[in-house]
Parts: C-alpha cells; structure tokens; sequence
C-alpha cells in the first residue's frame, strides 16, 4: 500500500517534470520567434556581392501574380544573380512562366541596360520541383505523411541538395542556403518558410553551443543571416487573410500586404505587424 | 466605303482554366444578351467557355445554326482553353485602326491572374465573381477595383446593363497599373524590403 502511493508520487513528479521542461522549451521558442521578429538584420552584407533568391511559385493566379511583381520591381540578374523556383508537382504552367520570365523577360533586360553585352540567363537559375502537399481529392489520413514529405523535400531544397538543384559546385554561391526567400502564398509557401526558419534555428543552436562543421568555420558569412522571408498577400486579398498567410504571420520575417484593411496584423501582443505597401502587382 | 458598321468590335468572355463558369456562359448565350450586344454596335463575340463549357456552346450551335436569326448578326466563336494564355485573344478587343478594330469589351471571371492581364490592355473590363466558388474572396477584389474605378463588377445574372456601365468607363478610365511610389510616400517598395532583409553595408 505504502509503496504504490510512492510510485504514484514519483510518477506525478516524473510528469510534472517532463512537462515543465516541454513548456519552458516551447516558451524558449517562443521567446526565440518573438526576438527574431522584432531584431533587424545587422548590416553585414558587402554590397555587389552575389545574392541568391528563391521564388515559391504556385497555381495560376500565385504565379501570374508573383511574376507581375518581380517584372514591376524590375528584378535585376547582375544583382540577384542566382535565382531558385520551386514548383509543385504537376505544376506545368508555373515551370513554363519561370523558363519564360528567365529567357525573354530577364535576358531583354539585361540586353537593354547593356546593348554591348546580352546577357544569357541559362546557369544562373534552377526550378525545382517539389510534392504536393495535399493533392485535390487526395484523402485527409494520408495528407499528414505528403505533407511531410513535402516539407522534406523544401528542406533539401533549402540546403542546397535537391537533385533538380544539379551539383553545388555548379552553383556560384558560397553558402548552399539562398539569401532571400519572396513567396506569395500558395500552400507549399508554409512548408518553405516553416524549414527556412528550422535551418535557421539549427544554425542559431549551432552557433550557441558551438557545434560547427568544417564549411561553416570556412565561410565568410554566418549563414542564420541567410533564409530571410518575405511573404506577400495574393493582390486577391482585400479583407482577410488567406490560410497560408494566417499560418504564416508569426514566421515570416516581413508580411507585405497589399491592401490597406489588411495593414497592422499580427500573430500576437509584440510580434512584427503586417505592412501595407500598395499595390506592387502590375 | 468604309463605314461604322464595317469596323470590328469584339466582345471576349473568359471564364479562365481552373474552375468551370456555366453559369456566365449561359447568360452570355442568352437571345436577350446576344441583341443588347448587337445594340450596343458589337461584331465579333469570342468564349473561353474553359473544360466543361463546350455542351453548353455546342448545344446553343445546334439551337441556333451560324448565320441564323439567333446569332443577330454576330460572328460567334468559342474555344476551351489556350495553353499559352490569352493575351492574344484579349487584344483583339483593343481598338486597332491599321486593323479595323475599334475598342470592345472583356468580360472575365473574377482570377486575379485574368484581371491583371486585361487591366494592362487598358480594355474597359467587366468582372463577374463566380458565386459557386468556396471561401468566395472575388467578390471583394472586383467591389474595390470597381470603386477604384478600374472595372465593373457585373453579376452573371444581370450582364445588359454592365454593356451600358462599359461605355461610360470606356470614356474615363483609370490608369493602370497604379502610379509607381515615388520617394514622399511612406511605402516602400518590393526591392527596398528585400534590401533591408539582405542586410548590406552602408
């Protein structure tokens, strides 16, 4: 009697052990995110340096709109010098608008701004295709396990070791990680920012313990200054939010939106607000 | 002997590739739209009536044979999709004198993709929400264009009256795409953020 009343004890404080260390871990990544959002990027990068940018594409309107607005933003090859798309399966449209962004769009205006040298894009970007999240029609028991797959797939993305990416040494970055991430919202935009900011607390951890693999002591740069997020709400969006964009307010590191009821959002008390800045399609 | 009546004015309905419409289609094949549309100094009518339109357009064919009372003098097309988009099909209605085209009309379902698309030909558009789509954001992105004054939000059940709306935006409509941001405003742009998140040195 007297000793299964102290299994019983030790049992609840075995418990209430695992529990407090679950929550206070969960407070720490909490309190993670919420310095994250609320620090700048230090000003460490030197200027001309070569960027890598990675483009979420997704169905139709996502695409055509995200295309609209790197074409309004007149996006420059010389400065953005490599660029990543990643697609869904099955996506072909998507494909076809990034092989025509690359090949007519960029290559002309880099033609324009320099008549004495046309500029050839072919080497300088990738597509990627990665599985789909949840298919339509495809059942809700199976969803979990694609969706993670998918998820797996974004991350060897993000490390540079997808085999649609070619092998590394073909690539002329220094650090696998992309530099900067733009999305606008299409379901496999939550698995890439969500690894993006996995990648970048495995980094930050790193860095804090002091675990350092041989190509992160050789690189120049620290690489938790890479992987920046920015998220911009479909111009479809006049007064709430998508579900993508709702998952993703507390992660990504800057929320644009694009019209003015959708100004201010934010995940919780002393997270970053979303921000207003106009129409940016064209 | 050129006159007016010989000029072409084109109306293009699109109902775009992902998500089936028929309920604009029929409306649009209606005999009372189909003479408003003659009324209103229509030619051409071309339908992107997408994958399920086509026993809809194949049985109004059948109804009304090409050149019969029922098509009022208008030269009927359809077509299911086009893979390469429609920016071909859209500038039809885009007035062209060295072609013989004076300025028609496009009548879109509410994608973001196909409004900016036609929004950039400066053609006067009518946009028709889909009231059988889920989770029905449409709406409100063609409410704000249209207060705006960059379109007409039309409904498929009432397409005569937004032929007589598209004349008078015909006469004053607003530019497209919104003026860029200059310097005063406080709204930065897509590169300035990216910028900023790319951390570069002063």
């Amino acid at each position: 009697m007297n000793s299964s009343v102290l299994t019983w004890t030790s049992l609840l404080w075995a418990l209430a052990l695992a529990g407090a260390v679950c929550i206070s871990a969960a407070l720490l990544l909490l309190y993670a995110l919420l310095q994250s959002h609320k620090s700048q990027v230090p000003k460490w990068r030197p200027k001309n340096g070569p960027i890598h940018l990675l483009v979420v594409l997704g169905s139709g309107g996502h695409t055509a709109e995200m295309f609209s607005m790197l074409r309004r933003m007149k996006l420059d090859p010389t400065k953005y010098t490599y660029r990543t798309y990643i697609v869904s399966s099955g996506d072909k449209f998507s494909a076809k608008k990034a092989v025509e962004f690359e090949t007519t769009y960029l290559t002309q205006d880099a033609a324009s701004a320099n008549a004495k040298k046309p500029v050839s894009t072919s080497g300088s970007y990738s597509i990627v295709t990665v599985p789909r999240a949840r298919r339509v029609h495809q059942s809700y028991f199976t969803a979990p396990f694609s969706t993670l797959n998918s998820f797996w797939s974004c991350l060897l993305v993000l490390r540079g070791i997808h085999p649609d990416q070619g092998p590394v040494h073909s690539r002329p970055m220094q650090s696998p990680h992309p530099d900067i991430i733009l999305t606008n919202g299409p379901a496999t935009a939550v698995c890439v920012v969500l690894a993006a900011r996995l990648l970048r607390l495995w980094h930050a951890l790193n860095a804090v313990f002091g675990f350092k693999s041989k190509s992160d002591r050789n690189a120049i740069s620290p690489d938790d200054f890479r992987l920046r997020t920015i998220f911009v709400e479909s111009w479809a969006r006049v007064t709430t939010l998508s579900l993508s964009g709702k998952l993703l307010l507390p992660f990504a590191d800057r929320f644009l939106v694009q019209w003015p009821d959708l100004a201010g959002r934010k995940a919780w008390t002393g997270m970053r607000e979303t921000e207003y800045v106009g129409t940016l399609v064209d | 002997m050129a006159t007016q009546d010989q000029l072409m004015k084109l109306c293009f309905v699109t109902v775009g590739a992902t998500a089936s419409f028929n309920l604009l289609i029929q409306s649009i094949l209606e005999q009372s739209f189909l003479r408003e549309l003659r009324a209103h100094g229509y030619t051409h009518l071309l339908i992107q009536y997408g994958q399920d339109g086509k026993p809809l357009f194949d049985e109004f064919l059948r109804q009304y044979p090409p050149g019969s009372e029922g098509h009022h003098g208008l030269l009927i097309d359809g077509f299911d999709f086009n893979p390469d988009g429609l920016s071909y099909e859209m500038r039809l209605a885009k007035a062209w004198s060295s072609e013989g085209r004076v300025g028609g009309l496009i009548i879109s379902h509410a994608g973001s993709g196909s409004i900016m698309d036609a929004l950039r030909l400066g053609v006067p558009l009518v946009v028709v929400p889909n009231p059988t789509l889920k989770d029905n954001h449409q709406q409100e992105l063609a409410d704000i264009l249209q207060e705006q004054g960059y379109l007409i939000a039309g409904q498929y059940w009432d397409l005569t009256t937004s032929l007589d709306r598209a004349e008078h935006l015909r006469v004053k409509m607003a530019h497209w795409p919104p003026i860029s941001k200059d310097q005063q405003t406080s709204q930065p742009s897509l590169d300035q953020v990216m910028c900023d998140e790319l951390g570069f040195l002063d």
